[in-house]
């Protein structure tokens, strides 16, 4: 865990310490060898549960994914940001790589966190950060009310959680995940534990976002920058699901009944976002949306708490990280030449940007969960766990499949085909750089078909 | 409105000053150079290819400097090239390619192959032997300890 997590943090004298011309390839580099160094995380030979363990962090087959994830991210978010950082003074840029960085050491511990309460600080260590960067570096005047809905949402919905915490440590005496799976169940009164159960579960609904307190995550994708955008899709909503996972494990059996409105809500969230894709104008908005749809997905296979619905939840997560990330990096290649992220503007792309087309396709195919990537598995599976539990939720998951195969459609659609305008013809040829970032986040997705196994986590 | 207005002054106050002049301020490009003027006629306002737009990019493209920029490092060639080159190396060579392998080769991932031989060789065992598959108890029930209804 160490050899991941002092590369990270030695990160930080890296990019104050180079010489300005240098500073974007050091910070590459560096960060692309720690991501290498991450992938050794994946060797899980034992049945057993933890791996590389230490006093404070440890790594099981739920949270290993997620890290590589997330340790995958940071090269390809400081790609991301080169171009539009580059010009501002040099502090700036090494205040801003400084950002990423605090995240995804944050984001390290969160993952790797045994104890809830540590896993508790770092889950709202990670806000500063992100507030940061999308009102310092966002580029409309939203982006101050886009920070405050983002940090007044997840504090509201964690607040109670800490207070819940804090009931279980005086319970239970201890909050380590390794005990608390055998310890035994709280004792309240009935409106007590339902209450506890809500404060547990809330601060991570508000972060997945479940439908109903989903408002903060288009404003909070749109106004943020590509790196906010890119890191917001692909690690922090997955935080929300992985604390979901991680609490799920002590809240029985109050979850059996409690989860029901939980569940529905994430289901008619996934056909109400759908649809709200489907009028979208502007294009981080439909993404942003079609992120909040996914992730309805996602919380209605952890709710139902199956080893199906908790595999195909990771599998989903780590699937849809990837492509919703790619999605924003397309968008914000866009955004850079036309400065605008209205899709009627940037039409019939696919003329002037053929080699782009192709990314743009492949990540809307994976975003429509096409066989047979690793979208379609997760999606399946909570398919499959959700219609076992009740066969009337085939209605709302069909439908859910069919309006983001539609609206994914239309995304391609709008920003490839049709004829060009002609005031985009002489927009500046696609960047290297531009190419490396899409193949870095497709070519994963497209190498996990291969071994799928490495995201079953320890359900299945 | 103020910014935008100290923004926009700048430039018309270049525009009437260079129009009255009879010269344009422009760059460094050949006159002729057929991209340089297409730029230049094709932008809508009079500006100055050198002045910068919000995000601090020249009007030029990048690539009439260096017809190989690779989107790294705009004014040095050098860099943006060795940039590219450690991105690519280190991104797919290493990461994905070696890293790939490293994965690739990984034992059996949660025991999962092993779980699936181990089975079906207990399976063959208990079979030949006449056992039934699994017992119904996991746990032996005469080593369960049971307290008597009616206690407290």
């Amino acid at each position: 865990m160490l050899k991941v997590l002092i590369p990270t943090i030695m990160l930080f004298p890296t990019i104050w310490l180079t010489s300005p011309k240098w500073l974007w390839t050091t910070t590459t580099a560096h960060s692309l060898l720690i991501a290498l160094t991450s992938l050794t995380w994946l060797k899980w030979t034992s049945e057993t549960g933890w791996t590389s363990a230490n006093t404070y962090l440890a790594t099981d087959p739920l949270s290993t994914p997620l890290l590589v994830l997330t340790c995958w991210l940071l090269p390809l978010m400081i790609l991301a940001s080169q171009n539009h950082i580059n010009p501002g003074p040099i502090s700036r840029q090494r205040t801003y790589i400084m950002l990423l960085t605090s995240l995804q050491t944050f984001l390290i511990m969160a993952f790797g966190a045994t104890e809830i309460i540590m896993f508790y600080i770092m889950f709202e260590a990670t806000l500063i950060p992100t507030l940061i960067i999308i009102t310092r570096w966002g580029n409309q005047t939203e982006r101050l009310n886009a920070g405050a809905y983002f940090l007044f949402y997840t504090l509201a919905g964690s607040l109670p959680l800490l207070v819940a915490l804090l009931l279980l440590q005086q319970s239970a005496g201890t909050l380590s995940m390794l005990v608390l799976q055998y310890s035994q169940p709280l004792q309240l009164n009935p409106w007590g534990h339902t209450i506890w159960w809500a404060g547990c579960l809330i601060a991570f609904l508000v972060k997945m976002p479940l439908y109903g307190v989903h408002l903060w995550l288009p404003k909070a994708h749109v106004e943020a920058p590509v790196a906010g955008s890119m890191v917001l899709a692909a690690v922090l909503l997955k935080l929300g699901g992985y604390g979901m996972m991680r609490m799920m494990v002590m809240l029985d059996p109050l979850s059996k009944e409690l989860a029901y409105p939980f569940i529905i809500l994430a289901l008619w969230g996934i056909i109400m976002t759908g649809s709200i894709c489907l009028r979208q104008t502007d294009l981080k908005s439909l993404i942003a949306y079609s992120s909040v749809g996914h992730m309805g997905l996602v919380a209605g296979g952890i709710l139902i708490q199956t080893p199906w619905g908790f595999s195909g939840a990771i599998i989903l997560m780590i699937a849809h990280g990837l492509a919703s990330s790619a999605l924003f990096c397309l968008a914000n290649t866009t955004y850079e030449r036309t400065h605008s992220r209205t899709m009627v503007l940037a039409r019939g792309l696919q003329v002037i940007f053929p080699l782009t087309a192709v990314w743009w396709f492949t990540a809307n195919l994976a975003n429509l969960a096409l066989p047979p990537l690793p979208n379609l598995m997760g999606e399946l599976m909570i398919i499959t766990t959700l219609f076992s539990w009740s066969p009337w939720t085939i209605l709302l998951t069909g439908l859910g499949t069919l309006i983001t195969a539609s609206y994914s459609l239309y995304m391609f659609l709008m920003s490839q085909r049709g004829p060009t305008p002609n005031h985009i013809t002489g927009l500046q040829p696609f960047h290297t750089r531009e190419h490396l970032l899409i193949t870095l986040h497709l070519i994963p997705i497209i190498l996990l078909v291969t071994k799928p196994e490495l995201m079953w986590g320890w359900c299945y | 409105m103020a910014s935008r207005l100290s923004r926009i002054w700048p430039t018309l106050s270049r525009v009437r000053l260079s129009s009255a002049l009879g010269s344009r301020c422009v760059s460094q490009t050949p006159k002729s150079s057929a991209s340089g003027a297409a730029v230049a006629s094709d932008l809508q306002q009079p500006v100055s290819p050198a002045a910068q737009d919000s995000h601090g990019h020249a009007e030029v493209s990048p690539f009439e400097k260096n017809p190989d920029f690779h989107g790294f490092h705009h004014h040095d060639s050098f860099v943006d090239e060795w940039n590219m080159r450690l991105a690519f190396f280190l991104g797919i060579s290493v990461t994905i390619v070696v890293g790939g392998t490293f994965i690739h080769y990984l034992p059996d991932h949660g025991m999962r192959q092993w779980a699936r031989r181990e089975a079906e060789r207990l399976i063959k065992l208990r079979e030949a032997e006449g056992f039934p598959l699994m017992t119904e108890n996991y746990y032996d029930p005469s080593t369960i300890v049971l307290p008597s209804s009616g206690e407290e």
